[in-house]
């Protein structure tokens, strides 16, 4: 059958829900044993420490990405439908504040929204007030919404894909993203060999450590 | 004088025991690409959480939320209850589905995740002071990692790489000066 099936009116609404929780919970166990239930693996892509932010990342799109491309090869899905009724609509200037205050929101508090799901399942108290501290933040926006409404619906670019940006067709554009991946993946294992901040860290500990300790045991 | 201390993830407990991420990476790509294909959208989480501020807003004053610019648009009348929808229901499955497998990886632990140069109260201070400005972040990029990044990214929505760019660009510039949270 061609998807999307909910578009095409293939279920209701009330299986749509049962859908949700299923994927929900493959969503969660994946995002779990991926390490993103602790901030500390979240946040190590900052330093170069692990780079599996970025290699799950971008896995998992180019993996959904291609997946979409080749099944709308098939007349297994349409993609016309996706673009036209529920693709994310583009904001320009909107979307670039709010990446901007969501990167500071995410390494300073550790998470980003499903990843403190996972954390809070955990056991990560930390992703507690993440959560918490979300839900304020969500009360301020609102309460300063008669400040900022304006700017919030601003430099509507509509429903705009990479392709029809570029003016190119959608195989191709989908093609340069994965050689962007893999790019990506190469250079975050140069990354982790760099590793600034670990080596001045280490040099740090070091110097601390002159006297000796259990540190330095493993020095050889 | 001191050789370098060999260094790689094996000193980090934390890192250890989890998917290979390549493996984690196209599982969660065959989980997104099954949503779309049976959707039409991708996954999200922050949309959830707007909808429980608003709810919590709700109880305490029913009438300035209803009223109120961006809240009202989940209180339209004849519309159902704002927790009666699909990104409310994928976020209930995944507390369930992060529970199982912290759970049954031995991985369920009572902790905060913090480096070791950082006490728990600032830890947790920071937890929550991040979670505020990113969640007010949500709202003006209509979506989070997993709605705009992830999801909107596979789909090639403009928006949605602009956003990730912006995230990633700001956390990476602001990682020099939050290190002492994390290294």
């Amino acid at each position: 059958m061609t998807g999307p099936l909910y578009l095409f009116g293939a279920f209701g609404s009330g299986t749509s829900l049962a859908i949700a929780v299923v994927i929900g919970f493959l969503f969660g166990f994946v995002l779990e044993r991926a390490g993103f239930g602790d901030a500390r693996n979240l946040t190590s892509i900052f330093y170069f420490r692990d780079m599996r932010v970025l290699r799950v990342m971008f896995s998992a799109l180019t993996t959904a990405m291609v997946g979409l491309v080749v099944l709308s090869w098939l007349g297994l899905f349409d993609y016309t439908v996706l673009v036209e009724n529920s693709l994310l609509p583009t904001y320009l200037w909107p979307q670039l504040v709010g990446g901007v205050l969501f990167g500071v929101g995410f390494v300073v508090g550790g998470y980003c929204p499903g990843t403190a799901v996972v954390g809070v399942t955990s056991g990560r108290i930390d992703a507690v007030a993440f959560l918490l501290g979300m839900v304020g933040g969500i009360w301020v926006f609102a309460a300063g919404f008669p400040a900022w409404g304006a700017f919030y619906k601003s430099a509507s670019l509509g429903r705009l894909t990479l392709w029809q940006a570029f003016g190119v067709p959608m195989d191709l554009m989908a093609a340069a993203i994965v050689l962007m991946a893999l790019g990506a993946f190469y250079l975050a294992g140069l990354g982790e060999k760099w590793a600034p901040y670990d080596k001045s860290f280490r040099v740090e500990r070091a110097v601390r450590s002159s006297t000796g300790n259990a540190l330095l045991s493993t020095d050889r | 004088m001191t050789k370098d201390v060999v260094c790689d993830m094996r000193q980090f407990e934390y890192a250890e025991g989890y998917w290979n991420p390549y493996v984690a990476g196209v599982a969660l790509g065959l989980v997104l690409l099954a949503t779309f294909y049976l959707m039409g959208t991708g996954l999200g989480a922050s949309g959830a959480v707007a909808r429980t501020a608003a709810v919590t807003a709700h109880v305490a004053a029913p009438a300035a939320v209803e009223t109120n610019g961006y809240f009202q648009e989940f209180y339209k009348s004849g519309k159902k209850h704002p927790l009666m929808n699909w990104m409310v229901f994928e976020v209930i499955g995944m507390f369930i589905g992060g529970f199982v497998a912290a759970l049954t990886a031995g991985r369920l632990k009572s902790v905060v995740a913090r480096g070791p140069n950082v006490g728990v109260g600032a830890r947790l201070a920071l937890a929550f002071g991040g979670g505020l400005v990113g969640g007010i972040g949500t709202r003006f990029a209509m979506g989070c990692t997993s709605g705009q990044a992830l999801s909107g990214g596979a789909t090639m929505a403009v928006g949605s790489w602009v956003f990730m760019m912006a995230v990633f660009a700001t956390a990476f510039v602001l990682a020099i000066f939050v290190r002492r949270q994390w290294l």
